[in-house]
């Protein structure tokens, strides 16, 4: 045990306490200079969430192992119930309660998504990749819950599941000609599900076209975030400085909108050492998986690692007008329980697939 | 769990692992050039935008001056008003909010089709007006009400008022914003909505009324809500202006006015060419110009054929007649033409060319010197003495006597009127000046034309002793002191001799009109708007008869009280008022004798 505690990727949980403090002073200064409502909980949420990270990283990775189709289960039905509460209960709605924290079942199953996809290719002969039945159960793995999330409805999400899924599949070996197929099929349904959007979302990916047309509607959000991130320029107009975040013209600046905060406090230095920092984090996840003597730690190792990244992606994106606005967070910066307790969690199994990373055989073990 | 092919199945992920390692290293290399973009190489464009996210200069109108008349009364200031507005965020349903303001206040039909439209449009924190200038018992309507009306939002605003309607209209005109023009005034500058004078002296004096705009700055919000004052700069209150009208004498002036459908008095102080009174009927309400909606009121003004807008007394021209006849007796006087003791015969025409020239009196009033022809308004005489003057020597005379000008008075479109002469012929009309016109002249009839401003001026320089009076508006700290005409001296106290005869004589054409209590002197005046036919001078009582209004002749006025030593000078019009002794002397009388009960 003593032995595990030495050997913890110390770099990695720094990396995550260092992000989630700049994110608590994002959200000292977005509210006005306080630490409440958020900062304070931020970091309370932070120190709670990386000690359960750091208790998952004891577990034996077996159990993890054994009952990663299990979870993805659970987390599904999870999803599912949501869905029907949705249907049959007071409108829609992504959260349900669980021991009186709001979670969100659609950032539990990123994680449930890569558990099992990581023990089906952990389980599969490398000869049997490329035999194209094998590709069904993946599918099915990524189709269901993305399905699922996409008529609650939340673009952003799905999004970032079907991003996953192919990153994962990439990472494991798949044939490339098949992305290439995929890629084709993807391009060829955008009219078709274009019909399936709801008007808000529509009006989203239109307004991304062109924001100055409707500057006040839908626009607006984009256009106060450029001017939030641009007004900082180089070094940013100081710590709680931000007038577009303290005159409010900052939509959300909370929670998705957070970068631009940071953006325009500390300037293009503040936002790069961030994108840094993030792309350390990823790198330490790749390093683990490249590291690890087994397919399962392997593919976990990068699928957290990818899920981090399209979290971090989206959200600049987002908000540097890159991509439609889809509601994605800023993981353990922007403020809200689930996605970070996701994050979390998901670098907590991380650590664990370091810690038994020279396990030879994780089945019989 | 492992197989033979573990070492490729490694390489493989490995390879992967490299790519898949790449392309996020590539993402983030977009991104960060996209970050680089905005915040460094766009930067300053933001910045500029972000500025002018947050301040907001808002400017502070100023209070406009307020009016006094000579005895200090208030006529136009500025009452407290509310204006109501509705903010769409604020309401949850629109239709509701307005339908409970209508119960309170009507709120008509299209403007409510059209509050409804614009909310759709607005921003929902945007406030949309619903109600302008409601006053106070309607706001404590709405006030008491305002708990069950969700959205409403009340703000107070200034309201230009008149505190006697249609009493000192035409002489202060009214306010309103200003059209696309004013707008570049540059007393206006930069505020587009300000309320400006748009008639008479609150036109005039716009640049003195209006005062000086304060402005203050505001850092806004997105949802446009003040989040706090920068600087403030307040607003600098328009002056006072004091005029000369006594409002007592208006009132009174346009009270004996009512009877008739059109008409002016015009009363002046000889001593200092202060107005007094300045009345012209039909006026108008300017508080119902001001309040909104005015359409309706606008439209009658417009329609009314006497046509309200109208400031008679600066700007309704008419032949003087016989009031005229002061200037051709004084011309008579210093050209040697006449004296006390010239007399002409009059049989109640005199013939020129092939033209015979009437006596309003068709039976002729006999022989008659200059003192009587003015007391008994002779037309003959003044034919026979005008062939003899001509016309430019009249017209040199009346015009010393303050006719056909325009005076330097803060009022606006003052019509100058026509005082005619050989040169004034030959350029308007290229024409030569015929005999016969200067006998028409002479009477104060053709060509000649004068407003009642004119003719009250004319009186008062007669009344001073040939002081070249000026006329005022503006109340003065020190009256000034007029120069005097030396060289009408003899005259003028003939004629003044003579105009006391006209009212305190028997035979006198205003003796009727004669007063014990403010005995004054004057002249009558009764101008034909159209010529009279043979056949009807032929009917023996062609002027008794029931003319149709607007065939009528006007009477006028000219007066001055007291006799001796005159302080008041007169002049009365009334439009079509059929004689002038009959219908303006009396007026004439009625504002002498009130105006000397207010001395005592």
């Amino acid at each position: 045990m003593l032995n595990k505690i030495q050997n913890l990727n110390y770099l990695l949980i720094f990396l995550v306490i260092l992000i989630s403090f700049i994110g608590a002073a994002g959200l000292y200064s977005a509210a006005g200079g306080s630490y409440n409502p958020w900062a304070s909980r931020h970091l309370i949420r932070l120190v709670l969430f990386i000690f359960l990270a750091i208790i998952l990283a004891f577990i034996n990775i077996k159990f993890i192992y054994q009952f990663a189709y299990i979870f993805f289960i659970l987390s599904l039905l999870l999803l599912l119930s949501v869905e029907l509460i949705g249907v049959f209960g007071k409108g829609a709605t992504r959260w349900i309660n669980v021991f009186g924290l709001s979670i969100q079942p659609s950032e539990l199953i990123k994680i449930t998504i890569i558990l099992a996809l990581a023990r089906f290719y952990h389980d599969l002969k490398f000869d049997e990749i490329k035999r194209i039945k094998n590709l069904f159960f993946p599918i099915l793995i990524l189709f269901l819950p993305f399905a699922l999330v996409v008529i609650q409805p939340d673009l952003g999400t799905a999004l970032s599941i079907a991003m996953l899924g192919i990153l994962i599949l990439f990472a494991s070996g798949i044939r490339i000609w098949k992305f290439v197929l995929g890629f084709f099929v993807l391009i060829l349904s955008i009219p078709l599900s274009l019909n399936y959007l709801q008007p808000y979302q529509k009006d989203r990916i239109f307004s991304f076209l062109n924001p100055e047309a409707d500057a006040l509607g839908r626009g607006y959000q984009l256009i106060q975030s450029k001017i939030a991130l641009g007004s900082g320029g180089l070094t940013g107009k100081g710590f709680l400085e931000g007038s577009q975040s303290y005159l409010q013209y900052l939509p959300e600046k909370q929670t998705d909108f957070i970068f631009t905060l940071i953006g325009e406090e500390f300037g293009f230095i503040g936002t790069m050492f961030i994108i840094l920092l993030f792309l350390l984090l990823i790198s330490v996840c790749f390093y683990i998986s490249i590291k690890s003597n087994h397919i399962f730690g392997r593919i976990l190792s990068i699928g957290v690692g990818s899920n981090l990244f399209i979290y971090v992606i989206m959200n600049i994106s987002m908000v540097s007008g890159l991509m439609p606005v889809v509601g994605i967070p800023l993981p353990l910066v922007s403020y809200g329980g689930s996605a970070m307790l996701a994050i979390i969690i998901s670098l907590g199994l991380v650590l664990n697939a370091e810690l038994n990373g020279n396990l030879k055989k994780i089945h019989n073990a | 769990m492992f197989y033979s092919e573990d070492k490729k199945q490694y390489s493989v992920l490995n390879r992967r692992t490299f790519l898949l390692y790449l392309l996020k290293v590539s993402f983030f290399g977009i991104v960060g050039w996209r970050l680089y973009n905005i915040q460094i190489k766009d930067s300053q464009k933001y910045k500029t935008l972000s500025k002018n996210n947050q301040i907001d200069v808002e400017i502070i109108y100023p209070l406009r001056g307020k009016i006094y008349d000579t005895n200090n009364k208030v006529l136009a200031s500025n009452i407290k008003v509310f204006d109501v507005y509705i903010i769409p965020e604020n309401t949850n349903n629109i239709n509701k909010s307005l339908n409970e303001l209508n119960q309170i206040i009507k709120i008509n039909f299209n403007d409510r089709r059209k509050i409804l439209e614009l909310s759709k449009k607005v921003k929902k924190f945007q406030k949309i007006k619903v109600l302008e200038n409601i006053n106070w018992s309607q706001l404590e309507k709405i006030e008491s009400n305002k708990l069950n009306i969700e959205g409403i939002f009340i703000s107070q605003d200034y309201m230009r008022t008149y505190q006697f309607d249609n009493t000192v209209s035409h002489l202060i005109g009214y306010t309103n914003k200003p059209n696309r023009e004013e707008v570049e005034l540059p007393f206006i500058s930069n505020m587009p909505n300000l309320e400006i004078g748009k008639d008479g002296i609150e036109k005039s004096f716009n640049p003195n009324l209006i005062g000086k705009s304060g402005q203050r700055e505001i850092e806004v919000n997105s949802y446009g809500r003040v989040i706090r004052e920068i600087s403030r700069q307040d607003s600098q209150k328009g002056n006072d202006i004091q005029i000369t009208i006594d409002l007592r004498i208006q009132q009174y002036a346009l009270n004996l006015l009512k009877e008739h459908k059109a008409g002016s008095v015009v009363l002046m102080d000889v001593n200092n060419g202060n107005i007094l009174c300045m009345a012209s009927t039909p006026s108008y309400n300017p508080n119902k110009i001001i309040q909104k909606p005015n359409k309706e009121y606008w439209d009658s003004i417009l329609e009314n054929e006497l046509s309200p807008l109208t400031y008679r007394s600066i700007q309704g021209l008419y032949a003087p007649g016989s009031t005229f006849k002061m200037v051709v007796a004084i011309a008579g006087i210093i050209h040697g033409i006449i004296d006390t003791n010239t007399k002409h015969f009059c049989n109640g025409k005199i013939g020129l060319g092939d033209r015979l020239y009437h006596c309003w009196k068709n039976n002729g009033h006999g022989s008659m010197n200059v003192s009587d022809a003015i007391k008994e308004s002779c037309d003959v005489f003044f034919y026979e003495i005008s062939k003899k003057i001509g016309i430019d020597k009249i017209s040199k005379v009346a015009e010393d006597f303050g006719l056909g000008k325009i005076y330097d008075i803060p009022l606006p479109n003052q019509k100058k009127g026509i005082i005619p002469s050989r040169d004034w012929k030959k350029k308007k009309y290229d024409e030569s000046w015929y005999p016969g016109e200067t006998l028409i002249s002479a009477i104060g009839q053709g060509f000649v034309l004068t407003n009642p401003l004119q003719l009250a001026v004319m009186t008062s320089i007669i009344a001073s002793n040939g002081k070249n009076i000026k006329p005022n508006i503006i109340k003065r700290n020190n009256d000034i002191e007029f120069e005097k005409l030396e060289k009408y001296q003899n005259a003028i106290q003939i004629i003044k001799r003579s105009m006391f005869k006209v009212v305190n004589e028997s035979k006198g054409t205003a003796y009727n009109s004669r007063s014990v209590s403010a005995p004054f002197a004057g002249k009558t005046g009764t101008s034909q708007v159209r010529r009279i036919t043979v056949a009807e001078r032929e009917s023996e009582d062609f002027r008794k008869k029931e003319v149709e209004w607007k065939k009528r002749d006007h009477a006028l006025f000219v007066g001055y009280m007291p006799v001796e030593n005159p302080r008041y000078a007169v002049s009365v019009v009334i439009e079509h008022g059929g004689s002038g002794a009959s219908t303006a002397a009396p007026i004439a009388k009625e504002i002498f004798q009130f105006t000397k009960n207010l001395e005592i």
